[in-house]
């Protein structure tokens, strides 16, 4: 008789003390969910300072997605309208994400750090079509200092697709 | 035009060899003579009197250090910076030499008169450091010595002595070739 | 046998042919020693070290020469010092092979260690990644660590254009001499060399234009590492993204098999486009090679300009119209018309060329066939004694002759060349009969400069003199003697500077030469003997074999009644006793053959573009183009191969025999066919020759060497294995019965009095195909007149002429060389015109 109060007193007790917790819910959209660091949300395309493109339209990217969601086409660079160091930039970037599986090895492949995936979480499309961002929907915008692409460059002096060859710090 | 110019002397040098396209060091020497270094309209010329392709030519003048594929100066300083003349100290020298002159090695003085080039073993490494001067080797260098080459050459070329140019030695190669 | 090696490596007991080298021995049982420098089809040099092997030889007992044993009674390997290198070294009896020891592995890690000091590690950006030997190689035996700096590579440059076709990358460069090599030895283009030395060594091209060569793409497959890439394929896709559809080049009549490689692309809206074509392996067609021709002419396919949809000629102007109704009027028109004729180009299927036959004969019962611009006759005599089914020109080599007539195969059919090439340089000898010197005399054992308008009497004062005893005395003699007395004879004839007849009799004349009997035996109907036309197109072999002839049938029977040849089908259309034309893949017009439609009441084109006779057309079908499609060619050796549908078709259009079998059914020529493996089936039964051939068997293939595709890239560079389809010779006459000598009719001198001119094929000769190529536009052949000094007494080089003849007016410049006769003249880089003709020359001022 004494364990079965027990037993409900308890149960009693944890509804009562969640009246006085922070709510879960929140006003979403006015209010936005703050989400991990490592949230692996909607895809970006990245820059470098001086706005160059980091991506340099390997296609490892789309080597690696197990769910085949991205596509890349490249053509070449060159000093007077150079989209990315190096010979080869991507002309088109394509990812589907309704196929999108959000797993993350596009980031890993990717030779230059261009593609990461961010924290936007926000991915609702009317139709199919929608679904398939084009590159200058991922790309971020171009930095302050910097400026956009194509842009005329000084000869010779981004000739290298991958500038920097460190080891991860 | 080589060709023309020197006829004879060509048809003596292809004669010497069973197959025309052996004849191309010579020819290159002559070519190299003429022009004061193997220049791109040299090496064709060289190429369309032997019938090889130019590219043959030019890997040739590639390959050797002894031709010039650039306008040199008057007087060329070959240094050699193999190992053993490395491990005597030729990589210091050329760092003496290249100041002394104001330049870096492949270019020439702004006079015109000297040209330092770095090259292969030139088969003297127990006198290293050394250089070769238009054909004629100057061993067991140091700064002394060199400051006196230098001037040794400046008072020629000032006083147009014509005994020490590229020409001439390669004239006198070519000449003991064919004998 | 005396002529086979036994030796072991790894443990498995092989013989192999002496005189092989090692690496070769291995792969051939499947052992795969790493290479970069060594590629079975050029010399070994042992520049790269990387297929650094031990080995072993018995030893032998230097007092008595016995071999010494060990303890077990099996025999004392000596494995000397250090290790060598398996390219170079020739196999021994006895030899012992190890691949796969401790020293092996090491020393191949520490080399591409080595390899990488300098090679640049972008990867992501090569075109040759996915499909590297170096990254195979690196994954498969490298060191996964180095010990040199990154900071310290050698930087290089990285887009050198190498002439328009390819570009390379000095970086990446391994300095193995591949390209080099194949340039000097196969394609005897020396056009590519090193330059400098040690760390410095770089690849340079200093002809002009730059890598001056028809061969220069295949450098791209065989280099190991992405340093030569192709100016078409440049960043244009990754590797492993393509699908690669077997096909057959649809260029020249040699029929090189190919690989299409395809990829959907956003500039075409998804679907399919070529992104590059590489060679498929036919050690007896084309072994690994491709010529650039072949290799870049494919942007044709997806031009906008091709035909989408079928146009009718509505109130004087084209419209689209559904099939449907242009099929219908089409069908209607030709069973009105008072008279009708078809005429064919040379490039279509044999598929194609069957349902037009059936389309003419069966259904609108005319004989009204032939091919656009007859140039060579003789298509009878080459079923009679055509070289033999089962050759193969890799085999001739010592003790063997080739004759080549009439041809400049280095232009016409260059894949030809460099197997005639190739088999001189193993000792074949080579008799070049021709008006003028070309690539291939100065290979030739015997180099008869015939006065082009006498090469036929020529060829038969040959003739003549093998039949007798000579005391070998004089040049024609001792050629002939040389081709007479050959174990093989193969001879090729083509048509610079002849007549269509005189090109026939120079068949019969040939047929007569091969006919010959030595010891017995004649040069026709066995391995490696036989007669090869240099046909003009990739499948004017086909169209003789289907009867596209207005007095053959389908197998070489005689037509009951003989029907108007292309000729008289101009000559009607001009004067309106022909009714009705049907013109198949061809441009009458835009070729020059006619001036307008005339008076025709009729005027069918079935085409991929609209030419100069579409737009006057009144009803157009569009086609698809090869790539689109399947079919199978027939080559100048009669081997019918099979090519397979790369990409989707363009617009509405529909294969050429589907077309012309839709239209059959309409005019009663029997139901249309659906599928082409049932249209070739049914063509088969019409002719015999092709008997026993069908679909499946020509996509039968056996094993070839070298060993190339899957994993091993890095032995045959990227070409591909194939997979899809050897094709089939057909069996000549000779093959199976005797053959009678040929009855010549008496000479007949076409020579007017003149300046002759003779047309001399260029490879890249403006045309509707390869204008369309971006990239070889830079090479298309300049319209050149070369006249003996004798003749051009008015003219000097580089001046501009203007070329007339009755049939062509020409703008040309002006080459003055003694390298063609007094009295002839040499144009080239127009569109083939046949025979000679007396030329009228005129200077333009400046």
């Amino acid at each position: 008789m004494f364990e079965t109060f027990a037993a409900l007193a308890q149960g009693m007790a944890t509804s009562f003390k969640h009246l006085f917790m922070k709510p879960v819910t929140i006003q979403y959209p006015e209010e936005k969910r703050q989400v991990h660091e490592r949230f692996k949300g909607r895809h970006v395309l990245n820059r470098y300072d001086n706005g160059l493109e980091k991506c340099i339209g390997c296609a490892l990217c789309a080597a690696a997605c197990p769910a085949d969601a991205i596509f890349v086409e490249a053509a070449e660079n060159s000093d007077d309208e150079r989209y990315s160091p190096g010979e080869r930039f991507a002309s088109t970037y394509e990812i589907n994400l309704l196929r999108c599986i959000f797993c993350g090895y596009c980031e890993d492949a990717c030779p230059t750090e261009a593609i990461t995936l961010e924290h936007n979480y926000e991915l609702s499309f009317y139709d199919r079509e929608g679904a398939i961002y084009t590159k200058d929907m991922l790309i971020v915008d171009v930095p302050v200092n910097g400026r956009s692409t194509p842009q005329p460059v000084e000869p010779g002096a981004f000739n290298r697709a991958i500038p920097e060859m460190e080891d991860p710090k | 035009m080589i060709a023309e110019k020197y006829a004879k002397e060509i048809e003596g040098i292809i004669a010497r060899y069973p197959s025309k396209k052996s004849a191309v060091l010579p020819l290159m020497h002559l070519a190299q003579r003429e022009y004061g270094y193997t220049s791109e309209s040299a090496m064709k010329e060289v190429a369309s009197i032997l019938d090889l392709d130019p590219t043959q030519v030019l890997s040739l003048a590639g390959f050797y250090t002894m031709f010039y594929e650039e306008p040199v100066g008057k007087y060329v300083l070959e240094i050699c910076n193999d190992l053993a003349c490395a491990l005597r100290g030729a990589d210091e020298f050329v760092d003496m030499a290249c100041k002394k002159l104001d330049i870096t090695p492949e270019e020439t003085t702004d006079d015109g008169l000297f040209t330092i080039k770095t090259v292969m073993c030139l088969g003297a490494c127990d006198r290293a450091p050394m250089l070769q001067c238009n054909m004629s080797f100057e061993e067991n260098l140091n700064e002394e010595k060199f400051d006196a080459l230098l001037g040794r050459l400046r008072a020629e070329a000032t006083a147009g002595t014509p005994s020490f140019s590229v020409a001439e030695k390669m004239a006198s190669y070519a000449v003991k070739d064919g004998a | 046998m005396s002529d086979l090696v036994t030796l072991t490596i790894d443990g498995t007991e092989l013989s192999v042919p002496k005189g092989t080298r090692v690496a070769d021995a291995a792969k051939s049982v499947g052992i795969d020693i790493p290479v970069f420098c060594h590629h079975p089809k050029l010399e070994p040099v042992g520049a790269c070290r990387m297929c650094l092997v031990e080995i072993g030889m018995p030893m032998r007992d230097r007092a008595t020469g016995e071999p010494m044993l060990n303890e077990d009674g099996s025999p004392k390997i000596n494995f000397g010092r250090g290790l060598q290198t398996s390219c170079t070294a020739v196999v021994g009896e006895g030899m012992v092979v190890h691949t796969d020891t401790e020293a092996v592995t090491d020393v191949r890690g520490t080399l591409l260690e080595f390899q990488l000091v300098n090679h640049p590690l972008d990867c992501p950006i090569c075109d040759k990644g996915g499909e590297c030997p170096l990254q195979n190689l690196v994954m498969d035996h490298g060191k996964m660590e180095s010990r040199v700096y990154f900071e310290d590579k050698r930087r290089s440059d990285k887009h050198v254009s190498l002439g328009d076709l390819i570009f390379l990358d000095r970086e990446r460069c391994i300095q193995c001499a591949r390209c080099i090599r194949f340039q000097d030895e196969v394609a005897d283009d020396r056009v590519l060399q090193f330059h400098n030395r040690g760390v410095n060594l770089e690849i340079v091209t200093m002809s002009d234009p730059g890598f001056d060569s028809y061969w220069s793409g295949n450098t791209t497959d065989i280099c190991p590492v992405g340093a030569l890439t192709t100016a078409d394929f440049r960043f244009g896709a990754r590797p492993w993204e393509m699908t690669p559809s077997a096909s057959i080049c649809s260029q020249c009549a040699v029929g090189c098999n190919m690989t299409v490689n395809t990829r959907r692309e956003a500039r075409s809206g998804g679907k399919p486009v070529i992104k590059r074509i590489l060679p498929r392996q036919n050690e007896a067609v084309n072994e690994l090679w491709l010529c650039d021709k072949g290799r870049f002419t494919h942007d044709y396919v997806a031009s906008p300009e091709r035909l989408t949809s079928p146009m009718m000629r509505k109130d004087g102007e084209l419209v689209a119209v559904s099939w449907d109704e242009a099929l219908n009027a089409a069908a209607e028109g030709l069973q009105a018309a008072s008279s009708v004729a078809g005429l064919a180009g040379q490039r279509l299927s044999n598929e194609d060329y069957f349902m037009l036959q059936k389309l003419f004969r069966k259904g609108l019962k005319s004989g009204n066939l032939d091919v656009n611009n007859r140039q060579i006759g003789g298509g009878d005599v080459v079923a009679q004694v055509g070289i033999a089914a089962g050759s193969d020109l890799q085999q001739l080599g010592k003790g063997d002759a080739i004759l080549v007539v009439a041809s400049d195969l280095h232009e016409e059919a260059p894949l030809w060349w460099l197997r005639v090439k190739q088999a001189a340089d193993r000792g074949a000898a080579l008799v070049v009969i021709n008006g003028r010197s070309t690539r291939l005399s100065s290979h030739a054992t015997h180099n008869l400069q015939a006065d082009s308008g006498d090469i036929v009497a020529t060829v038969r004062q040959l003739v003549s003199m093998a039949k007798v005893e000579t005391d070998g005395t004089g040049a024609l003699d001792a050629a002939a003697e040389t081709l007479i007395t050959a174990n093989n004879l193969v001879a090729f004839y083509g048509y610079e500077g002849l007549s269509y007849e005189e090109t026939e009799s120079l068949a019969k004349a040939l047929a007569n030469l091969l006919l010959i009997q030595m010891d017995g035996e004649p040069h026709v109907g066995r391995m490696n003997n036989g007669l090869i036309p240099v046909w003009p197109y990739a499948n004017t072999q086909g169209a003789w074999d289907m009867g596209i002839h207005p007095a053959l049938l389908p197998s070489y029977k005689a037509a009951k009644m003989t029907g108007m040849d292309a000729v008289a089908m101009f000559a009607g259309a001009a004067d309106g006793s022909l009714d009705a034309l049907y013109v198949v893949g061809a441009d009458p017009i835009g070729d020059g053959w006619m001036a307008d439609r005339g008076k025709l009441g009729l005027l069918i084109v079935q085409e991929l573009f609209m030419t100069k006779t579409a737009v006057t057309a009144d009803i157009i079908f569009p086609a698809q183009s090869w790539a689109e499609r399947d079919g199978t060619f027939t080559n100048g050796e009669r081997r019918v191969q099979r090519y397979y549908p790369a990409i989707r078709p363009a617009g509405d259009s529909r294969p050429d025999w589907q077309i012309l079998s839709q239209l059959g059914e309409r005019v009663g020529a029997g139901k249309a066919e659906t599928v082409t493996s049932l249209v070739f089936r049914s063509l088969t039964k019409a002719a015999r020759q092709y008997k026993g051939m069908d679909y499946r068997s020509l996509g039968q293939v056996e094993a070839q060497w070298p060993v190339v595709g899957g994993d091993d890239r890095y032995y045959g560079g990227n070409a591909f294995a194939n997979t899809a389809g050897l094709g089939k010779q057909w069996a000549a006459v000779a093959e199976s019965k005797a053959v009678k000598q040929f009855e010549m009719d008496d000479a007949v001198s076409s020579r007017e009095d003149g300046l002759l001119l003779i047309n001399a094929a260029s490879l890249y000769t403006a045309g509707t195909l390869i204008d369309k190529s971006a990239v070889l536009a830079p090479r298309m052949a300049k319209i050149t007149l070369t006249i003996n000094p004798v003749d051009a007494t008015a003219y000097e080089d580089g001046d501009t002429l203007m070329v007339r003849t009755d049939r062509v007016t020409v703008q040309a410049t002006a080459v003055v060389s003694d390298d063609v006769m007094v009295g002839t003249a040499v144009l080239r880089g127009v569109k083939a015109m046949n025979g000679t003709a007396v030329a009228r020359l005129s200077k333009i001022k400046e």
